[in-house]
């Protein structure tokens, strides 16, 4: 007789609160589905409420990890409404900050895996090592999380010279924490014992669901917005789209890894070939119409939507994130997987409730309850 | 105090303040140094913290955690979301902030506070000082912490309450003065103001240690005076607003305007309803073909 198990919203193990409900034989998941919208904030009905420069601050709340890369998109789409050609040293400036946000995105996930996989040690070290980028934030913008940044028509604050060496400095202590979760990730690594072979998503499954980012790269499809449709200056950088074919959650965690050396490697060609010049233009007004912009948020694809009536406030702004797109990616993975091992299934996609939070899909039949405790 | 046990409590924030709370565990800030645990069910708990503005969907599960928490059941308001909605002020399936639901002891300013703010608010709390170096506490340059404004500049035009992102500042016009107010508990440090204040008074300083067990005293403050109308007697400007508009036209952009400085003085200060008036218009009128006379001579 399956039985059904509710995860959640309120478990702290999970970062942000959401529900799942699995239908479970034995040990065994066979299906499985979510309930959000507990951290849904009406953001898109606010965006409208008002203007294109005091909607920065709110694009860059919908979350609080990917903060910057949401407003760069936002301020992109709306560029590309108001007719403003960004200055060639701002595009540079972006490419730097946005490496720096996918290093900390990355580095803060394989903590959560850390502490998911009950690796209290590797934990404490990530962790406490990917400081070092919070701290670079503080110095360089003015925060550590939610930085604001980017603005229209450019940037906000500079990288001089030394700014731009204490950055390589802190590539450099980097290199050896990238090069320690690649041993924790290589044959004998506590990660891999515990992660290969977990929550497999085959390469046409993921495309039929429609994951983006790592989730997909993971399962063997080359796709990252940076090469197939660039914005900023990544047309002119060069680095490799990091593809892993086995689709489970150890490929998922090499493609992240390996991704941290391409994000240094892109910060060290931005930084030597920095171009002179200004690092904003004053923004224009705004043409009825409508646009679409998308970036590689650290999670994957992100689209914005806007459309404009010629007033300062936009008329509809649309936003489709990235873990939206890779809740349906869990729901395919946590079939037929252990239960024990769920809560990693979660976590591999880095899941960003704040960010999904925006449908609300909501199904709750009434059944047999009981709650576990995912260890 | 007996041992302290936290559980965390996130509602329709943006994550930023759980991850910063998260950060507090690590050893460079020890939490744990304080006797502070993270645990994961209410029932084990005696303090209570919370993060975002709460949403209708949280509401009831609020109020059962609430309930679960162990005496002396201290709540701790973490980011601006949770003391004042914050930017999502006016969303719609928002209903907090949350001591409108359950009591909340106290409250944390920041968007998000710095671990170290969390952990000097939590060392405050319990009484207990923390041994720690200046290089801990300091914070870079162009650190956007609490706002300074300062009163000699200020001209109280209220460009900054124009850009706010969150509604954070406030232009209250009183029978004489003018209150230019900052609630920093609804502010999201995006300095925006400081940006575009035209005599550069606004400034976010590195100042971040904000704990408060009063939201409403989360602010700063500046008055300016207003200018009265020669005519009506009415208040309706302030007047460091018009020497400054009065030096940019005149001194700055039109020099040839130099002569008539004390006439276009006099009459930027009849207040915009007199102006209106039939019997002023004449001495406006006056005024304007003197002044486009001149500016037409070479």
């Amino acid at each position: 007789m399956p039985e059904k198990v509710y995860i959640g919203p309120y478990r702290p193990q999970l970062v942000e609160p959401e529900r799942f409900e699995l239908l479970v034989e034995g040990d065994k998941i066979i299906d499985a589905k979510m309930e959000l919208g507990y951290m849904h904030r009406g953001i898109e009905k606010l965006f409208t409420t008002r203007t294109y420069m005091q909607n920065l601050a709110l694009a860059e709340r919908i979350c609080g990890i990917c903060s910057g890369i949401h407003t760069l998109c936002y301020a992109q789409t709306v560029e590309r409404l108001m007719g403003v050609e960004v200055p060639e040293r701002a595009k540079y400036l972006r490419c730097i900050y946005m490496e720096l946000e996918r290093l900390h995105s990355h580095y803060l996930w394989f903590g959560i895996l850390a502490h998911s996989l009950h690796e209290h040690e590797a934990f404490a070290k990530i962790m406490g090592e990917r400081e070092i980028i919070q701290d670079l934030f503080e110095y360089l913008t003015g925060n550590r999380i939610n930085y604001a940044i980017n603005t229209i028509g450019g940037v906000r604050r500079d990288i001089t010279p030394e700014k731009a060496e204490k950055i390589r400095g802190v590539l450099r202590t980097l290199k050896p924490l990238s090069d320690y979760i690649m041993s924790l990730l290589d044959d004998n690594g506590v990660f891999t014992k515990k992660t290969k072979g977990v929550g497999v998503l085959p390469r046409d499954k993921a495309i039929e669901v429609g994951a983006v980012g790592p989730t997909l790269r993971g399962s063997g499809v080359a796709s990252d917005i940076r090469k197939d449709d660039p914005y900023a200056a990544y047309d002119k950088l060069d680095f490799e789209v990091i593809v892993e074919k086995d689709g489970d959650v150890h490929a998922k965690a090499l493609v992240r890894a390996r991704e941290t050396y391409e994000s240094m490697k892109i910060i060290e060609q931005a930084l030597d070939n920095l171009p002179p010049g200004d690092i904003s233009v004053k923004p224009g007004e705004p043409k009825v119409g409508e646009e679409v912009g998308r970036v590689e948020a650290p999670r994957g694809e992100l689209i914005y939507y806007i459309r404009s009536n010629g007033t300062n406030i936009p008329e509809r702004v649309k936003v489709r994130t990235p873990s939206y797109a890779n809740n349906f990616a869990i729901l395919e993975m946590l079939k037929g997987e252990r239960l024990g091992n769920a809560r990693t299934v979660i976590e591999s996609i880095d899941p960003c409730f704040a960010c999904t939070d925006r449908v609300t899909v909501v199904d709750v039949r009434t059944g047999k309850r009981r709650i576990i405790a995912l260890r | 105090m007996a041992k302290i046990s936290v559980y965390r409590f996130l509602s329709a924030g943006c994550n930023a303040c759980d991850v910063e709370i998260l950060e507090c565990l690590v050893p460079r800030y020890g939490l744990a140094n304080l006797g502070v645990e993270v645990v994961e069910e209410p029932e084990k708990a005696n303090v209570l913290i919370l993060t975002g503005a709460g949403t209708i969907k949280g509401e009831k599960a609020l109020l059962e955690v609430y309930e679960k928490i162990n005496p002396p059941k201290i709540v701790v308001a973490v980011g601006n979301c949770s003391i004042t909605k914050n930017i999502f002020d006016k969303g719609y399936p928002i209903i907090g902030p949350p001591n409108k639901l359950i009591p909340v002891n106290y409250y944390i300013p920041g968007c998000p506070p710095r671990p170290q703010a969390i952990i000097k608010a939590i060392a405050d709390i319990l009484g207990v000082k923390i041994e720690e170096k200046e290089e801990f506490w300091k914070t870079p340059e162009g650190f956007r912490g609490r706002h300074e404004i300062d009163g000699e500049k200020c001209i109280g035009c209220g460009a900054c309450a124009q850009i706010c992102t969150a509604d954070a500042i406030e232009v209250i016009d009183g029978p004489e003065k003018r209150i230019i107010r900052v609630n920093y508990g609804h502010c999201t440090f995006c300095a925006f103001c400081q940006d575009e204040c035209p005599t550069q008074a606004i400034r976010l300083t590195g100042v971040y240690h904000l704990l408060t067990s009063d939201p409403r005293a989360a602010r700063v403050e500046n008055e300016v005076n207003l200018l009265s109308c020669t005519i009506c007697g009415g208040t309706f400007f302030p007047e460091k607003q018009i020497e400054w508009a009065l030096k940019r036209v005149v001194e700055e952009k039109v020099p040839i305007y130099k002569d008539y400085h004390d006439n276009i003085y006099n009459s930027m200060r009849i207040c915009p309803n007199c102006r209106r008036k039939i019997e002023n218009i004449k001495r406006a009128k006056i005024l304007l073909t003197n002044l486009s006379e001149r500016a037409r001579r070479p």
